[in-house]
Order: C-alpha cells, then structure tokens, then sequence
C-alpha cells in the first residue's frame, strides 16, 4: 500500500468513527428519535432543557398580551419568584411586541403597584397577594397584578 | 412553510459574495456564500449606523450594486474546472454525514441554549426595529444577553426574518448544517490544486464528519461558533492552499464580528502570516477590513456605554488557577470520545510531507489553544465556564489543524 493510500485509508477511517461517535451522541439525547419535535430544546442535552416548558407555554399566552405591557417570566419555587435567568431571557426573545422584565419585579417583598403587570408562571403556581391568576394552560399560568 | 423560507432567504448572501473563479463550482457558491455573509453584514451595519431603516430594497439596492462593481473589476472570466467523476465520489462520501447533520438539527439534538439566551432574541429586536437597537443592549436587565458581543450573527438572522416577515427559532438551528457544508466546499475547492483532488475529497470528507460531531457534541446550532468556524475554514483554506488573500480578509472581517473569540482568531492568523510569508502588504490586505469592522463596532459599543466583555482584557490574569484550567481544558478536550476529534485530525499527519505548507493552519491552532486558555485565566472561577464552552471553542483550533493535515500531505 503506498503512503497516499495509507493516508487516505487514516483519513476516512477517523471519518467513520466520528461518524460513529456522532450516532452515539445523538442517541443519548433522549428518544423519540423520528418524531416531531415541538421545541428547538426537545432533545438539546440528556435532560430536559430549562427553557422548554416556556418555549411551549410563551406562545400560547402572548394573544392574551396587551402590545407594550410589562411582563416578567419564570418557574415559580415554591409559590415565589427567583433569579431565573435561563427562562425570563427566552421570554425577551418569545415575546418582542412586550417589555420583558427580571423575575425580581414579580418578588416576594414587592405589593401593588411595585410589581410588574403580568406574570408568566411556567411549570408551577405563583403565590403573591398581588397577583390573580386570569389563565391557566397545561404547561403553567398566566396572573395579572391585582 | 415559513421556516423553509428563512433558511432559503439566507441562501440570497451568495448573490452578493465574491469567489475565485478557479475554483470548481460547488466551491465557488460556497466561497460566495461566506463573503456574502459578510458583506451583506457590513451592509446592513453601516445602514444602522447611518440611520437607514432595514427594508428588503433598502438592503438589496447596495448589495447588488456592490456585486456588479465587483463583476466589472474582476473583467474576464475564467473557466471553472470542469466537473468529474471525483464531485461524484465526494458527493457521496459527505453525503451520510450531511443526513446525519441534519437529522441532529431537525430532531432539536443540537441546539445552543444561547440562541433562546441571547441570539435570538438580539435578532428579534433588531428585526422589529429595522436597525442594531443600542437602547435594547443597553438596558440594563439585558446586561446578561453580551451587550457588546458582536452583531454578525443577529444580522444574518434579521436579514431572514426580513424576508419571511418573522424570526424563525428552527430556521436559525438549521443554518448549522448549511455553515458546515460551506465550510467543507470551500476547503475542498482550495486543497484541490495543491493536494490534488482525490486527497482534497478525503479530507473534506474528514473535515465534514469533525465538524458533524463537534457540533452536536458541543450543542452549537443557533449559536455563534458553526458561523466563526466556517468563516476560520474559508479563511486559512484560501490562504494556505492558494494566495486568495481578499477572500481571507472578507472571511477574518467576518469571524472577528461573529465572535469576541474571532477577533482573537483574526489577530492570531494575521501574525501567523506575517511570520510565514513575510509580505507586508499583503498582510495589511489580510487585517484591514477586519480591524476596521471590529473597530468600529467597539467604538460604537463604547458610545452607547455596552462595552463589557472587550474591557475584560484590562481584568487581572489568575495564573494561580493555570493548572485547573489546564486540566478541565484537557477533559473537555476530550469531546465525552476519548479525545477522538484530535486523533482524528492529527492521524494522517503521520504522512506527512510538506511541513513549509502546513506551519501557517499549525502556528494557528497552536495560538488558538493559547489564546483559549488565556481568556480562561481571566475567570476566577473559570471551571464551569470551561465546561460550558471549551466543546465549542475548541472546534477552531481543530477546523485548523485539520487544515494544517491536509496542507502537510502535498
């Protein structure tokens, strides 16, 4: 075999096995592995991403949105907001005809008019006196200042 | 159907990029789609900074007029080398990887979490405000979204969102596989003369199964770096395996305002080729446009007060952490594969014959990796920065040794 061919022979081979590897990485990251998916996170890691619930929950309950209402977006720990970075700066993005706030506006301390006008609650219930929830969807809440 | 068109729409930058015609078709488009990419960006950047709303007409007019300058100047035509039973080979080599890359897409197994975090949704506002919206980086709940990172990979996304009338979260997933593809064309189309094209087909083949993996190992889709490592691909290719030193320029200019780390990038190979070929001028050819785009976006950056992570070099150095950050670079570096990615690109250097070709794309990856760790040791906790993004950033200095492999068999 000459040095070109033995080459070429290494070169396709480390192609193979990454391609290998590829299949191995792929497959770890959770089935089904030819269905839909409803999310561009569905399958982004072996665990369920952070922000899915609110990339399913965001669109449902952006028409119930006034344009240019103030809204804060998280997942509720027990009842109270917290410092949920990944899914309130999805929601920046979800929700571009909104002013999208951090979740501390919805914050425990906060009453009346101190807090933000609308809460997103993803995949639990929020537990403020200022809040009345106004709808609810399979993947969380949608509240409004009282 | 939307989705579709906003990928589709991004296919138009080919219309107004520039190639070598010696290049074989297939690498040509590629080359032209990279370019365009850039150009178009620099368009669309200069009109926000000029006041001129972003609109279908106002972005396509200069552009156009742009390529038909370009057309004129360039004069004769040369005819392309004709294709070959080789395309076919090679079509059908990168084929299964193609599927495989696209499959990783389309199934969501991908995607960066940084496309929900602060890509998208930089392109969503800049697309409803038909400009680079300086109030939106600069408020200061946005601080987490990089407000000074640069504007390169949301301008792509707003000029598809322009012409499908909405941002598409799935269309920006997809581009992934699109920037690979261009990658190996283009690498291919350049190793061809010098390697010859059976070679150049064996290695673009290698270079698309690297790229497939690193991808999906790292979770790239959406985010930056598939756009930085296409435009570092198309950028050693055209100056290591020919003396195509306006596309390198158009490229670097590109890489250094998709990503901080592509100014570093564009820093490292300018100085690799002044090293190596010792041409002033063409080096000043190599590093202008890239410093005049990344200067002008810091000086914008500083005006309207975003300027955050370009400040961080005047941040001390930990070089007490070196060690930790040495070893959790080396794990990472392993890609969950035993450090497959490297054997891989390295193997075939075994046979190798011309190291004068290949010292450019090896000084590259070699300062890649050392500016890697020196942006590291800025972080006093740099750990589970490493861990969240040495998968990725370590694709450049991969793409460029594998580069170096194909250079070093002539």
């Amino acid at each position: 075999m000459s040095r070109e061919a033995m080459q070429r022979a290494v070169a396709l081979c480390g192609a193979l096995l990454l391609c290998v590897a590829l299949i191995f990485v792929l497959r770890e990251r959770r089935g089904p592995y030819f269905a839909r998916p409803l999310t561009v996170m569905d399958h982004a890691g072996v665990r369920e991403h952070e922000t899915r619930e609110a990339l399913l929950l965001i669109p449902q309950v952006e028409p119930l949105l006034p344009r240019g209402a103030e809204v804060t977006c998280f997942r509720p720990r027990k009842g109270q907001a917290w410092n949920d970075d990944g899914v309130y700066l999805t929601a920046v993005g979800l929700l571009p005809h909104q002013s999208v706030l951090p979740p501390w506006t919805a914050g425990a301390n906060l009453r009346g008019q101190q807090v933000t006008q609308y809460v997103i609650a993803v995949g639990a219930p929020l537990d403020h006196p200022s809040y009345a929830a106004v709808a609810q969807f399979p993947q969380g809440w949608l509240y409004k200042r009282r | 159907m939307s989705h579709a068109v906003w990928v589709a729409a991004s296919l138009l930058f080919v219309l107004f990029g520039i190639a070598d015609r010696e290049l074989d078709v297939s690498s040509r488009l590629a080359v032209r789609f990279a370019t365009g990419i850039a150009i178009g960006g620099t368009v669309m950047w200069a009109e926000s900074l000029v006041g001129i709303p972003w609109t279908r007409v106002a972005l396509v007019i200069p552009l156009l007029l742009f390529a038909g300058c370009w057309s004129l100047m360039r004069g004769q035509r040369h005819e392309a080398p004709a294709t070959s039973n080789q395309q076919l080979n090679f079509a059908l080599q990168i084929a299964p990887i193609l599927a495989l890359a696209i499959y990783a897409a389309a199934t969501a197994r991908e995607t960066s979490g940084d496309l929900l975090y602060f890509w998208g949704p930089k392109a969503q506002r800049f697309f409803f405000a038909q400009k680079i919206d300086a109030d939106f980086l600069a408020f200061p709940h946005y601080f987490l979204m990089h407000p000074d990172y640069p504007p390169l990979q949301p301008l792509v996304y707003v000029w598809s969102s322009i012409a499908a009338h909405r941002f598409s979260y799935w269309g920006a997933t997809f581009l992934t596989p699109l920037y690979l593809v261009t990658a190996v064309l283009a690498f291919r189309g350049y190793a061809a003369r010098p390697i010859g094209s059976a070679k150049a087909n064996t290695f673009a083949t290698l270079l698309a199964a690297l790229l497939a993996f690193g991808f999906a190992k790292s979770q790239a889709a959406g985010g930056a770096d598939p756009q930085l490592v296409m435009f570092a691909i198309v950028a050693l290719s055209a100056i290591t395996f020919a003396d195509a030193t306006p596309i390198a320029a158009i490229a670097l200019a590109g890489a250094a305002f998709t990503k901080v780390e592509g100014a570093a990038f564009a820093i490292v190979v300018v100085i690799a080729y002044t090293l190596v070929r010792r041409d002033w001028r063409r080096t000043a050819i190599l590093g202008l446009p890239a410093a005049i785009l990344l200067g002008s976006w810091i000086l914008f950056a500083r005006a309207h007060g975003l300027v955050d992570t370009y400040a961080r070099g005047r941040t001390p150095l930990h070089f007490e952490n070196l060690g930790l950050v040495l070893a959790v670079t080396a794990v990472e570096a392993r890609y969950g594969a035993m450090g497959l990615p490297w054997i891989a690109a390295l193997a075939p250097i075994a046979f190798a014959r011309n190291w004068r070709r290949a010292a450019l794309p090896l000084l590259v990856a070699a300062a890649s990796i050392a500016y890697t760790i020196f942006f590291y040791l800025h972080e006093p906790n740099a750990a589970w920065w490493i861990r969240a993004s040495a998968e990725r950033v370590l694709l450049t200095p991969l793409a460029a040794l594998l580069v170096a492999t194909a250079a070093a068999s002539e």
